[in-house]
């Protein structure tokens, strides 16, 4: 049983970030890191991996050249491969070039288990994982607090209204994980070293059997304006006074703008 | 093509979510610009009897995908038919887990461009225009199907971006429901439900949110903003934190890995403010928080910030509000 689990890398939520002229984001300014929302994944695939449910895990990211540290740091947590698509028509790409470009990695790796974050720190849409696995006709098994295997199904726990339900589905499936699974670990220095010597590759669009065409000039979405949010007027303060006070200065305050 | 705009209209209980009722609103509004009408993808348990009466909240068709109760991600294909053949300007859908899932499904399956959750969306020279902030809320950026990308296109709506509409009435006209196989995404199902043993409101519906952190310090420091949520007519939220540490459901978890909501009014009390909180309650229209932390993060963002302690001040708040409003 082998699982890919798909790391993107994205702008530190600390991170300065700057836009380019062609209003894409100037990922190269930013300080990058795993989206925090895939270390979770990853540590899924690790947790499965350790309990010997699943043989291989190998970590599948698109982006630029750089991108290949993240993946280098995932395998530091553990894990056995990377692939890395990387590709200069990919720049820019939306959620569905993206979905399509790791669909087709993902059909040449051909795991049973395709597993990623519940979202993106820096677009929060939530589409690839679904879209990925519309692209590939597979299952999906969305938003799982935690992931299980057992023979040839999946399950996944995940929230519902009012409590939570188990969902299941026929592998090969897509999952996205929630960060309910547990904390993701840290990697060791053993881990660190052992990383540099796992194998990774790269993939252009061309190892796909992919063609610019194919992916509809690269994004079906455009960036029209970028600009700064709107200031926000200054925060009021109430501070060195008695609770009793404050509560009816909240009060007046809530009753000002009809809130009460 | 069509210049309709449709939306996804999620039942439950038999009845049409608050999400639904929103969205038909929006998909009017945008409808009205578009010279089409609005028309609703309804699914869920109670959708078969109740998709006709969303004309009431702005939909002139609609079409059942499913009335039953299991995944929705199982309605993609009928809803990937139907769309193809509307080909619509736009497709609403709801930031929620169903939401997201039946939108990333035909983003798939139609190869559709996606926007979301956004800010805003308009009409303007026969295309979607939608602003969003993106990169946790640093940027907002304005933007557009690419020239020639095919229709409709996918845009998500946290709740509370459209209000419902109020004494409509009418009858949206039913389509047939697409007789289509439900391909793999019709083989996920759930096998075991789990209810909560309380029962546990749904936050995005709540137009006024008394939300806890790790400063209420436990499940019985949740009773007194209970108290304060029922003065004010409001619900109860809560942090990763106090989420994580058990003293509420993680149903009622606000962020980015929670919900995300859009409430008149947030109040937190001794929720220091993290990034991570802040995406998922930044878009409240008025932001009060309590705190004994003068440097604490959310001081920086709230329109009210006040330092001192919760268990006092709370308290005597819930009791000020009884007082002025008599409830």
């Amino acid at each position: 049983m082998r699982i890919v689990v798909c790391v993107k890398q994205v702008p530190a939520t600390t991170a300065d970030k700057r836009y380019r002229p062609d209003l894409r984001l100037d990922r190269a300014a930013a300080e990058a890191v795993i989206n925090p929302l895939d270390e979770y994944a990853i540590e899924q695939a690790l947790r499965l991996q350790e309990a010997g449910t699943v043989e291989m895990v190998t970590y599948l990211s698109m982006g630029p050249p750089e991108a290949a540290e993240s993946l280098r740091r995932a395998l530091a947590m553990g894990g056995d491969d990377a692939v890395l698509v990387s590709d200069p028509a990919l720049g820019g790409a939306d959620e569905w070039v993206t979905a399509r470009v790791l669909a087709a990695a993902l059909d040449r790796l051909a795991p049973e288990v395709s597993l990623m974050g519940m979202a993106s720190d820096d677009a929060r849409g939530s589409l690839v994982p679904g879209a990925v696995a519309a692209i590939r006709g597979v299952p999906y098994l969305s938003y799982g607090s935690e992931l299980t295997l057992a023979g040839d199904q999946a399950r996944v726990r995940r929230l519902s209204p009012s409590g939570f339900d188990i969902v299941a589905a026929p592998l090969p499936v897509v999952a996205s994980v929630t960060d309910q699974v547990g904390e993701p670990r840290y990697a060791s220095l053993r881990g660190i070293m052992a990383a540099k010597r796992k194998p990774m590759e790269t993939w252009a669009l061309a190892d796909l059997s992919l063609s610019a065409a194919d992916l509809r000039g690269g994004a079906l979405t455009t960036v029209i304006e970028v600009r700064p949010p709107e200031a926000k007027p200054p925060t009021e303060r109430i501070a060195d006074v008695g609770p009793d006070e404050a509560a009816v200065r909240i009060a007046d305050w809530l009753a000002a703008r009809k809130l009460i | 093509m069509s210049t309709n705009v449709w939306f996804l209209a999620e039942f439950a209980d038999g009845q049409p979510t608050r999400s639904a009722l929103e969205l038909a609103a929006g998909a009017a509004e945008l409808a009205r610009g578009s010279g089409g009408v609005a028309v609703a993808a309804a699914f869920g348990p109670g959708a078969a009897a109740g998709a006709v009466g969303l004309g009431a909240a702005g939909a002139a068709r609609a079409v059942v995908l499913d009335g039953e109760a299991g995944p929705a991600i199982g309605s993609a294909a009928p809803l990937a038919a139907a769309l193809a053949s509307d080909l619509p300007i736009a497709l609403l859908a709801p930031a929620t887990f169903n939401g997201r899932d039946l939108a990333a499904a035909v983003v798939g399956l139609l190869g559709l461009p996606a926007f979301g959750p956004v800010r805003s969306v308009r009409i303007t020279a026969g295309a979607v225009e939608v602003e969003m902030a993106t990169l946790q809320g640093s940027v907002i950026t304005t933007s557009r199907p690419s020239p020639g990308a095919p229709q409709p296109a996918v845009v998500m709506a946290l709740a509370g971006t459209f209000a419902p509409l109020e004494g409509g009435t009418g009858r949206a006209a039913l389509d047939p429901t697409p007789t289509v196989e439900r391909g793999p995404f019709g083989r996920a199902a759930i096998v075991e439900t789990h209810p909560a043993e309380a029962a546990v409101v749904n936050l995005e519906e709540a137009s006024m949110i008394v939300a806890g952190g790790r400063g209420v310090g436990s499940a019985a420091g949740f009773e007194p903003l209970r108290e304060l949520a029922a003065a004010l007519g409001g619900a109860v939220g809560a942090s990763r934190a106090a989420a994580d540490a058990g003293w509420v459901p993680y149903q009622l978890q606000i962020g980015q890995t929670g919900k995300v909501v859009k409430p008149a009014l947030y109040l937190g009390c001794g929720i220091s403010g993290a990034i991570q909180h802040r995406v998922g309650m930044q878009t409240a229209e008025h932001v009060v928080a309590i705190n004994k932390d003068p440097d604490a993060p959310i001081g920086e963002f709230a329109d009210l910030f006040v330092v001192g302690d919760l268990f006092a001040i709370v308290p005597r708040l819930t009791a000020e509000i009884r007082r002025r409003t008599g409830r």
